[in-house]
């Protein structure tokens, strides 16, 4: 009220000075049309904060990230295991890193762990292993407010022991986990949800519910962040190519998949290069979908599109070039964008496949079915609808 | 109906709490924004190097790869050594290691990042070398082995021909690095005889997308970095067998080193 009173004061002032050019009537109009922008721009500004405090947004798609992300961690470390003292340890000692570590994180000592122990074999594999064990327990979601901070520093500790061994996708799964930190990434699809529906009778602690916007503000705010990221890679990436000749005149992808490098399958690489037309489109398409994904995500369909173009743009890099675990990443947080009725639906037809019913433990999949006392149903839906209104009547 | 002060209390504690991290949120974007972009002149609305000190190591990124132009040619490094066969001293021939750490990843769905190690070794060792002069590209190219103090040697043989010293310091360590690599790979090969080594470091472009469906095309001619022959470099916690056990295990079979 305060603010609108303030608002219509300055109205006053503002027909004042009108008021000599005979134009009072213009007084009231003003002064309704200043309140009615004050109304809505207070409603807007109410609706973001319910948006923001009110409830934790895209819970699947950050359980997807989540397991993703814990994946392509397990992924990377079991495929690099026969190789771990060839590429990070004693093995590697020629490139110096043992004795002056390029990075700046094994400077930092709560990134120096693995870069500690890199000279000691036995221990630098336990260590190793110690991690995918944690990469599973991320994956599986137990305890995950606790593990996932661990598993964030020994991750960088790890991954930056050799410098050279690294690629840009180490940077954004970094950056990708630092922001998970803040997410409630194990809501759904986790141990942790389990076992919080096991414990449902036990009422949640009065202060913990009182205070219950904060981890949903940080959660929310951090989907942004993590939305933000994921487009600005694609964009700048798009953007940055767009100025080259090869990207220009449709042939880039060919330069890469040439080397030995970036075209771990030659014979592959050389059977989706003869052709020009389809080099051209898939060039000019990878270019399209980068620089133009976030624009396509703000309608439902072209959502879909964008979704699908870059999951194959991925699944195309990851297995052409040789880049797997950075493909894996991306995907696991393009999950987000997805809806989590979306998400629900999958599960449903999931499970309907599968041939697993869960009628008897969740009484919504109930609904689909004519029930047999159909008197009962009817009164609850009556009460439904009386709720309803009561809710809807003014206040 | 009147919220009880301590309920309003709290919704200012919120609302506040809230407004922080909306506007802390706000910068991070912000910051994300300027550096992930090219550097441009509204980097200058972030005073001094809050920007580079907000961002770095943390949200250390580039996502100009590929960009503008892809790569497009591949990079070897090739060894060879002067082996010790009983007081008598023999040359072997070239091994090109880059391509035994790529076969570990060819055909592979999910190639080990050691198959990339002597690539990137070449690329930045070749990266320096263009930043010597040609007088210090020529003293490279002599051979630097004899006694211990080679090393010490060869760096003011480079340090005669250099306005600013600092400046090799880059290219040296990288030629370490080098060395030190080429003698894993030369004692993973011939074995524990190797007194000298050498390495060669290249670029070959791919076929031109022109050229490609041309059956008579032929790549591009090698760009070889000539450096001289160096001796013996072994790093501190170095394990040999490490790097000989997963090196020779490639399905590019060049260790000929009679194990017994």
């Amino acid at each position: 009220m305060k603010a609108e009173d303030q608002v219509s004061d300055e109205t006053r002032t503002d027909s004042r000075k009108e008021a000599g050019s005979g134009a009072g009537a213009l007084r009231p109009v003003l002064r309704d049309n200043a309140r009615n922008v004050v109304r809505r721009a207070t409603s807007l500004l109410s609706n973001v904060e319910e948006a923001l405090t009110g409830s934790y947004k895209a819970t699947y798609g950050i359980a997807v990230t989540r397991i993703l992300m814990g994946f392509t961690g397990l992924g990377l470390l079991l495929t690099n295991f026969n190789s771990r003292h060839y590429t990070f340890g004693v093995g590697s000692a020629w490139n110096g890193e043992i004795n002056q570590p390029t990075s700046d994180f094994p400077q930092m000592w709560i990134f120096s762990l693995f870069h500690q122990v890199a000279a000691t074999p036995w221990l630098f594999t336990l260590l190793y292993i110690a991690l995918a064990g944690l990469a599973i327990v991320v994956m599986l979601g137990w305890r995950t407010r606790v593990v996932l901070p661990f598993y964030l520093i020994f991750w960088i500790s790890f991954i930056e022991v050799n410098d050279v061994a690294g690629d840009q996708g180490d940077n954004a799964y970094r950056m990708f986990l630092l922001a998970m930190l803040f997410t409630n990434s194990s809501m759904r699809w986790s141990l942790d949800s389990r076992r919080r529906r096991r414990r449902k009778e036990r009422a949640p602690r009065p202060i913990a519910q009182k205070y219950q916007w904060a981890p949903v503000t940080a959660h929310n705010l951090a989907l942004v962040v993590l939305a933000f990221q994921v487009c600005a890679i694609y964009v700048s990436g798009g953007l940055y190519k767009a100025g080259g000749d090869p990207w220009a005149h449709g042939y880039a992808i060919y330069d890469p998949l040439q080397t030995a490098q970036f075209g771990t399958w030659p014979v592959l690489s050389d059977l989706l290069t003869t052709w020009g037309p389809l080099v051209v489109l898939m060039t000019w398409g990878s270019l399209t979908f980068q620089i133009a994904f976030p624009f396509l995500l703000f309608n439902k369909y072209t959502k879909i599109v964008a979704l699908l173009g870059i999951l194959s743009f991925h699944l195309a890099i990851g297995l052409l070039m040789g880049l797997p675990w950075f493909s894996l990443t991306m995907i696991a947080v393009d999950a987000i964008f997805v809806r989590d009725r979306s998400y629900r639906r999958v599960a449903e037809i999931f499970k309907r496949l599968c041939g697993r019913s869960n009628e008897l433990k969740d009484p919504r999949v109930y609904q689909y079915k004519w029930p047999d006392n159909r008197k009962e149903i009817a009164l609850s839906l009556k009460g439904v609808t009386h709720e309803l209104n009561q809710s809807r009547a003014p206040r | 109906m009147n919220p009880s002060p301590t309920k309003s209390r709290g919704r200012i504690v919120k609302r506040l709490a809230v407004t922080a991290a909306v506007i802390f949120t706000g910068w991070h974007l912000f910051a994300s924004f300027l550096w992930i972009a090219p550097p441009s002149a509204l980097r200058n609305v972030v005073p001094g190097d809050a920007l580079s000190e907000y961002m770095i190591p943390m949200f250390g990124q580039s996502w100009s790869v590929f960009a503008p132009e892809p790569i497009n040619g591949d990079y070897y490094l090739d060894v060879r050594a002067i082996v010790d066969d009983n007081g008598e001293e023999e040359v072997t021939d070239w091994v090109r290691a880059t391509d035994v750490e790529q076969s570990l990843a060819t055909y592979r769905p999910f190639p080990p990042r050691a198959a990339k190690l002597a690539v990137a070794q070449a690329s930045s060792l070749r990266g320096e070398w263009h930043g010597l002069n040609a007088d210090q590209q020529a003293v490279v190219e002599l051979n630097y082995y004899k006694d211990g103090d080679w090393s010490d040697r060869l760096e003011a043989a480079l340090s005669d021909y250099s306005e600013e010293p600092e400046e090799l310091e880059d290219y040296l360590q990288e030629e370490q690095r080098a060395t030190a690599y080429a003698t894993q790979v030369a004692q993973a090969v011939w074995g524990e005889g190797v007194t000298r080594v050498q390495f060669q470091v290249a670029r070959q472009d791919v076929i031109p997308w022109g050229q490609r469906n041309d059956p008579s095309a032929q790549r591009p001619e090698i760009q070889p970095v000539p450096v001289g022959w160096r001796g013996v470099v072994i790093q501190e916690h170095q394990s040999q067998d490490a790097f000989a056990d997963y090196f020779c295990s490639a399905p590019e079979e060049v260790c000929v080193a009679d194990e017994g």
